[in-house]
């Protein structure tokens, strides 16, 4: 086991986290009393966007390796004590042909009464096939296997539209500036400064604390820029960041862009809450 | 109380929370979560180092300057709203938390401000 892992092994010991991770870094998947550890399997693979290597071992013996990426089965990299693996061996990327051989594969390492584990590697070949390979969708669909882990009662909600960029723009501004995101937030925004990409600005607020909030921008305009794109789901995206010692009293410091716009001010801790409302407004 | 059980008290308290989990930023890994909120790893993985990033420079040192060190972070993009908590005692425990924006945000930072305590002491 990396020696980097073992403090953290021992918080989620500590916190009684609900995972088991094994000598050589295998995470257990499934138990030896779970029903179906082949669901557990597909699920492994499913919620894999980049390209990674999955060992799955079973406590009886056997084991398989493949490569996955974009919720789909690229290849089958390594076998062991599994007949029957020869038709996947090798193969370049899986397709159509190869699907009813793979399940078989994954039905008999992920075999009822035995402990499955995984083990995350990099993937063996870098390449452009993500899409191609066999959807793990399709496997989970000819297995009959439920990929969501909740009953229907409980539809859990996709995080797609929080991290993933969209290719068509999909913010639905008011066509408000954010001038009038920062007259929205009112009083509680005590001291405020836009400045546009071609150098214009405008403010409000104490003197001297515009005259701080310009001298910041001024050296680090670019750096605030880097730091909103990190926390964005796409690079130029509208973002609004609010830091404080509580968020809740105090005061705290707002940063927010729009277009080519970037605000910067100063917000009484009771504001947060306005500071939400007026966000909304501005995105409506 | 386990984490994972703190964790899910503060989603039944909360229905506006999606998503609550525990992350140590120094270790760039959420170690464990709860809420209805379907996450990948990449998802997770995503959202603690949006966490980080969130408390790095250069916002982080003005903040530092002008009102002291913060522990505290609400994020906001185009129809969602992330807020981190760290620990005051142990700054590498944080909180990440996606939320709809209707949410009672000081009945909720205060909650979870208790939890992420406790659970700092606790572990």
């Amino acid at each position: 086991m990396n020696k980097g892992t073992v403090p953290i092994i021992a918080r989620l010991h500590s916190l009684q986290a609900p995972v088991r991770v094994m000598s050589g870094g295998a995470r257990v998947i499934a138990e030896a009393g779970d029903r179906n550890p082949v669901a557990h399997l597909l699920r492994e693979a499913n919620e894999t966007m980049l390209a990674r290597s999955l060992e799955f071992r079973s406590s009886a013996g056997p084991s398989l390796t493949l490569d996955v990426a974009g919720r789909r089965v690229l290849r089958l990299t390594a076998c062991h004590g599994l007949p029957g693996a020869e038709a996947c061996l090798g193969v370049e990327v899986l397709e159509d042909e190869h699907k009813d051989d793979l399940i078989k594969l994954l039905q008999a390492v992920a075999a009822p009464r035995q402990e499955l584990r995984v083990v995350t590697g990099p993937v063996s070949r870098e390449g452009s096939e993500v899409s191609v390979g066999l959807p793990v969708a399709l496997l989970a669909d000819l297995m009959l296997i439920d990929l969501n882990v909740t009953g229907p009662d409980n539809v859990p909600e996709e995080a797609e539209e929080y991290f993933e960029p969209k290719e068509t723009p999909a913010v639905r501004l008011s066509g408000a500036g954010i001038e009038d995101f920062a007259a929205a937030i009112g009083s509680p925004l005590i001291a405020w400064l836009v400045r546009r990409s071609d150098g214009e600005a405008t403010s409000d607020g104490p003197e001297d604390m515009v005259s701080h909030l310009q001298a910041f921008l001024e050296d680090e305009s670019e750096a605030v820029v880097r730091q909103l794109d990190l926390v964005s789901a796409a690079p130029g995206d509208p973002a609004c960041l609010m830091l404080g010692v509580t968020l809740i009293d105090g005061h705290g410091i707002l940063c927010a862009r729009l277009e080519d716009s970037l605000l910067l001010g100063v917000v009484a801790g009771d504001g947060t809450q306005t500071v939400l409302t007026a966000w909304r407004s501005l995105m409506a | 109380m386990s984490v994972a059980e703190s964790l899910g008290a503060v989603v039944k308290a909360f229905p506006q929370a999606k998503l609550v989990a525990f992350a140590d930023l120094s270790a760039r890994m959420i170690l464990t979560s709860a809420g209805p909120m379907m996450m990948t790893q990449e998802h997770l993985d995503r959202l603690c180092d949006q966490a980080r990033s969130s408390f790095d420079d250069p916002m982080f040192s003005l903040c530092v300057g002008a009102f002291g060190e913060p522990n505290a972070a609400m994020l906001l993009g185009p129809a969602n709203l992330r807020l981190f908590l760290r620990s005051e005692v142990e700054p590498a425990d944080a909180l990440c938390c996606i939320c709809d924006p209707g949410i009672d945000l000081a009945a909720f930072v205060t909650k979870i401000r208790e939890t992420l305590e406790s659970i700092t002491h606790d572990g």
